[in-house]
This record gives C-alpha cells, sequence and structure tokens, in this order.
C-alpha cells in the first residue's frame, strides 16, 4: 500500500513538472520534421538547400537534432496537417490540399517550375548504363516514350518528353534486364516495369531497391544493365564510362500547416531553420 | 501404445522446433552483433551519444536511454491503473459490468499495435500538443504503450488475484476488516508475486513495442532534456533506418537489435527468479 502510494506521488510530480515544462515554451516555436538518415528524400533536400556542409572533405548532414523524425512521407503531411508550428519536405508527387506548401526563393513549386529550373529544390531521376543489351535498350526506349512518360506523369512526377515525343511499340523481345537503385524512383519505376513487361511478356525485368550510390555503381560493375538515381550524376561517376538518361523530374516541396500565415522563405532560411539556427515563427 | 509413441514424438518435435528457433535467432543476432560492436568499439556504441550513420558514427546511447524513459514511465502509469481494474474486476464488479469488461480488456489486448500507433497519431499527438505544447514526445509514448500494457497487467493479475484461496479474504472480513482494507492488505500482498510477474510482462511488452512508438515518439536521437521532449527508442532506431541502410549502418541496426535483446534476456531471467522464489 505504501510502496503504491509513493509511486502515485511520483507520477504525480512528473506530471507536474512536464506541465510546468510545457507553459514556459512558446506558441511559435518552429517544429521541424525532418525524414530519417538515408532516405533520398532527405539526402536531396539537405544537399539542394546547404544544410549538408563539407567539413574537413567530408559531408555532414546538419540537420538539428531536434528535428522529429518521420518515418514516411505520410507521417510527414500528418504531422503538419495537425501541428501549426510544424514544417516539412515530401516529394512534389505527394503534394496534396492538407498542407499548404511555400514559395522558395519566391517560386511556388508546380510542375512547371520545376520543368523550367525556376523552383531550385528539385531533382532528377537518372536511369544510368554503361552498355546496353538489345533487350535493355528496348526497355529505355519505352520508359522515355509517350506510353512510359504518361505513366511517369500519372504517379505525380514531371515528364521530360516535350522535346522528343513517340509512341512506343512493342517489337515482342525476349531476355532479360536487371535493374537496381535509389528507392525513390523504385515505385515509379515498379509500375513502368509491370506495364513494360505486359507488352513484351518474353522479357523478364527484374527490380531490386537499394539506394542511389549503390544502382549507379552496380551499372558501372556491370551488375545491373541500368542504375537508377535520384540525384545528377557525380563527375567521377561519368568518368568510369556511364551513359544516361534523365528519366524524369521530382520536385521536393517544403510543406507547413493551412493555418500558417507564412507563405514564402527564402532558401537561405529554410537551410537555417533545418541547421536550428532559425527557432521561431515570430518575423518569418 | 504405438500410438501414443507417434504423439510423442510429435510432441517432441513441436516442442523442439520452438527452442531450435530461440537458439537459431539468438546465434544470428550475436554472430553479427559481436564483429560490428567491436569494429565500432564496445565503448562508443553502447556509450556514444550521437548517432550520424551517414558520417560512421553509430552510438546507441540515446535509444538506450529513450528505451528506459518510455518504458519506465508506461510502467508507473499502467500498473497502477492496470492493478486497480483487476482488483475491481475480481472482488468489486456486478457480476453484469464483468461480462462486459472481460471481453473488453481482451479485445484490447487484440488490437494491432499500427492501429494504436493511428489512435496516438490523430487523436493523443494533438490532445498533448495543445495541452503541454509539444505531441509527440516521452510522455506521448509512454501513455500510449499504458494503454497497451493495461491487457497483460489486468489479466495476470486477475487469475494471479483469482488463484488465491477464497478463505483468505473471508478470514480478514471476519476479523472485521473492511473489504477494501482486506483486499490492499490481504490478498495483494498474497498474490505479490503474480502481480509483479504482470509487472515484468509489461516491461517486456513496453521495450519491444515498435509501430506505435515510432509514430508518437518525435524519433530524435539524441539524449532527452525532459519528459516533453521527442525521443528515439531502439526499437524506433531499427524500423526507421533499416529500409536504407547498407553495409556498417545495417549491422549497427543488427547489433541494436542485440542490445534490445539482452535487456529483454534480462527481464525473462528475473521473471523465472520471481517464479522460483514463489
Amino acid at each position: 500500500m505504501k510502496k503504491l502510494a509513493v509511486i502515485l506521488m511520483v507520477s504525480a510530480v512528473i506530471l507536474s513538472l512536464s506541465f510546468a515544462n510545457g507553459a514556459s515554451e512558446t506558441n511559435s516555436k518552429i517544429n521541424v520534421i525532418s525524414r530519417e538518415e538515408g532516405s533520398g528524400t532527405r539526402g536531396a533536400f539537405v544537399e539542394l538547400t546547404g544544410v549538408e556542409e563539407k567539413i574537413d572533405g567530408v559531408k555532414v548532414d546538419q540537420t538539428t537534432l531536434d528535428a522529429e523524425i518521420a518515418s514516411s512521407t505520410s507521417v510527414v503531411i500528418t504531422t503538419v496537417e495537425g501541428d501549426k508550428n510544424a514544417i516539412g519536405y515530401i516529394s512534389l508527387g505527394s503534394l496534396s490540399d492538407k498542407v499548404k506548401a511555400i514559395e522558395v526563393d519566391g517560386v511556388y513549386p508546380t510542375t512547371e517550375s520545376v520543368k523550367s529550373g525556376e523552383y531550385k529544390i528539385s531533382r532528377p531521376f537518372v536511369m544510368a548504363y554503361k552498355t546496353l543489351s538489345e533487350t535493355a535498350e528496348d526497355f529505355l526506349k519505352f520508359v522515355m516514350s509517350s506510353n512510359g512518360q504518361d505513366i511517369v506523369a500519372k504517379k505525380g512526377y514531371i515528364r521530360v518528353d516535350d522535346s522528343n515525343k513517340y509512341t512506343y511499340e512493342s517489337s515482342k523481345k525476349s531476355g532479360s534486364v536487371t535493374i537496381s537503385g535509389s528507392s525513390s524512383v523504385y515505385p515509379v519505376m515498379e509500375v513502368l516495369v509491370e506495364a513494360y513487361m505486359t507488352l513484351n511478356p518474353d522479357v523478364k525485368v527484374t527490380l531490386m531497391q537499394s539506394d542511389s550510390t549503390t544502382g549507379i555503381n552496380d551499372a558501372i560493375s556491370g551488375k545491373s544493365d541500368i542504375g537508377l538515381s535520384s540525384r545528377d550524376l557525380k563527375a567521377s561517376e561519368l568518368e568510369k564510362g556511364l551513359e544516361y538518361n534523365v528519366m524524369a523530374m521530382d520536385g521536393i516541396a517544403v510543406i507547413v500547416n493551412n493555418g500558417n500565415a507564412v507563405k514564402s522563405l527564402s532558401s537561405e532560411t529554410i537551410r537555417d531553420i533545418y541547421k536550428g539556427l532559425v527557432t521561431t515563427w515570430a518575423g518569418l | 501404445m504405438k500410438k501414443e509413441g507417434v504423439f510423442k514424438f510429435l510432441f517432441a518435435a513441436a516442442a523442439l522446433f520452438s527452442v531450435l528457433a530461440v537458439v537459431v535467432i539468438s546465434l544470428f543476432l550475436f554472430a553479427s552483433a559481436f564483429p560490428t560492436i567491436k569494429e565500432i568499439g564496445p565503448i562508443n556504441f553502447l556509450f556514444g551519444k550521437i548517432w550520424k550513420p551517414s558520417n560512421d558514427i553509430y552510438g546507441i546511447f540515446p535509444m538506450i536511454v529513450g528505451s528506459v524513459y518510455v518504458t519506465g514511465i508506461s510502467i508507473l502509469i499502467g500498473v497502477p491503473l492496470g492493478l486497480f481494474t483487476a482488483l475491481y474486476m475480481t472482488y468489486f464488479a456486478p457480476k453484469k459490468l464483468y461480462r462486459v469488461m472481460k471481453p473488453a480488456v481482451e479485445l484490447l489486448a487484440g488490437i494491432p499495435s499500427i492501429v494504436y500507433g493511428f489512435f496516438g497519431l490523430m487523436v493523443l499527438v494533438p490532445l498533448f500538443r495543445s495541452i503541454f505544447g509539444s505531441g509527440k514526445s516521452i510522455l506521448t509514448a509512454s501513455v500510449l504503450l499504458s494503454f497497451m500494457i493495461l491487457p497483460t497487467i489486468i489479466t495476470v493479475s486477475e487469475s494471479s488475484l483469482r488463484a488465491l484461496d477464497n478463505s483468505l479474504l473471508e478470514g480478514a472480513l471476519a476479523l472485521g476488516d473492511t473489504k477494501e482494507k482486506a483486499v490492499f492488505r490481504v490478498m495483494v500482498p498474497a498474490a505479490s508475486s503474480g502481480i509483479l510477474s504482470s509487472v515484468i510482462l509489461g516491461v517486456g511488452r513496453s521495450i519491444g513495442e515498435t509501430m506505435a512508438v515510432v509514430m508518437v515518439a518525435g524519433n530524435q536521437p539524441r539524449i532527452p532534456g525532459g519528459v516533453l521532449d521527442g525521443v528515439r527508442t531502439m526499437t524506433a532506431n531499427i524500423v526507421l533506418e533499416m529500409g536504407y541502410a547498407t553495409d556498417l549502418h545495417r549491422e549497427a541496426l543488427i547489433a541494436t537489435g542485440a542490445v534490445l535483446f539482452v535487456f529483454v534476456l534480462i527481464l525473462n531471467l528475473s521473471f523465472s527468479l520471481i517464479r522460483r522464489k514463489k
């Protein structure tokens, strides 16, 4: 009985302490939402906004340790939807009216502004390869055709076939193609592969999910016919004899709560928010 | 006689299978964890305060602290609540109410943890945000977990109370105790080992819970400053990053699992020690 009373007292003290703690917090403190370390979206975001810094030649992701880590795009959206003070980032393809995308350096993220290059936080989806087999070349032809690009657009990404439109016609190829790489490209590639295999029942396309760097290395070593990357290829990678096609573009939208008055932020401010240097909405 | 032999073999095989599963899992965990921990350095791994896989820094101390905090507070909330419920159900509840309560508690145990997680994210997080100013925190995760361990605590405590000889209660009542007093002074101490078992089982459930915690804890990999700060538990660390992790990062996550396994092992050992004492 006494023990029980002690336990109850302790929990009461803890609860009251937390009340005091909560009261001292200001209401406009920015609640930073980030993705987990290793996520392709996070990688592209920190690189493009400058949250990632080179220290002694090593790239260090400087995202503030106070940032809440959401395990998926949908958790980012749900959190921002319910929190007036939250800021987050998601793939443009996942943007809906549950949350508000803000202008970055005065440009609102749309498929058009990403395509024209005005909206800066965007990344290409790249297919990299060294030498293509006849079958692999046919698959590439399918992805870049308007049939393939329709799928890209339907999944919410930006099509890249404006200057070179053609319709894919199946020549009933047979053989096998191995594709590996970025988990960000994976969802759209999965649909593309399925559509291609319906048109070419004798072709076996194997799709493996890892990350951009692994995918590119697989293409260099010949482990895969095609490597998928959700970032530009580095000069060192191109030197190893890689060629590539940009198969789609993806913008990264910076999102806030619908009730947040902020409409536009500079990329410097976004960087400083994610580095933990700017911590309050007041004055933004 | 022959038939009996066949079934004996069948039962033995089934029993062997579960033992084999434990052995295989332990082997896998420790065989992959030991070289990793050696490579990172046991001190750096267990007591390192920085977790930055992209720069090959793997310190899981914040996650160990996180798991201990979240589990501890969920027990502080869940145990009194569960024990009182068990006492009420055993000694005070009218039969009609009991017939509703018992299945309700059992149903609580059957709800998948991802559903608890969604409930936490949609209901508890906004609620706590409006009261305390921070939604995803140790407190939110602990409260959610205390719901989740309630069925364990209630069921095990209740069955240990029911296992007691009724003459104990009758004797106390005959000596002039009120029913409340008799229950607390006589029955609870008599069932203490069973109640303690329920607490340890609750701790085990709490420390191993993953999906629900990931959704409401905030998952910041740093040592929390208070119960309103977000926190990352060991389980959350594994499930958050496993999908992307490669090489040493992946190995470090498996090693995190091994550390968690050691925690659960210690819990189960203390559980069987208590049982033996009885």
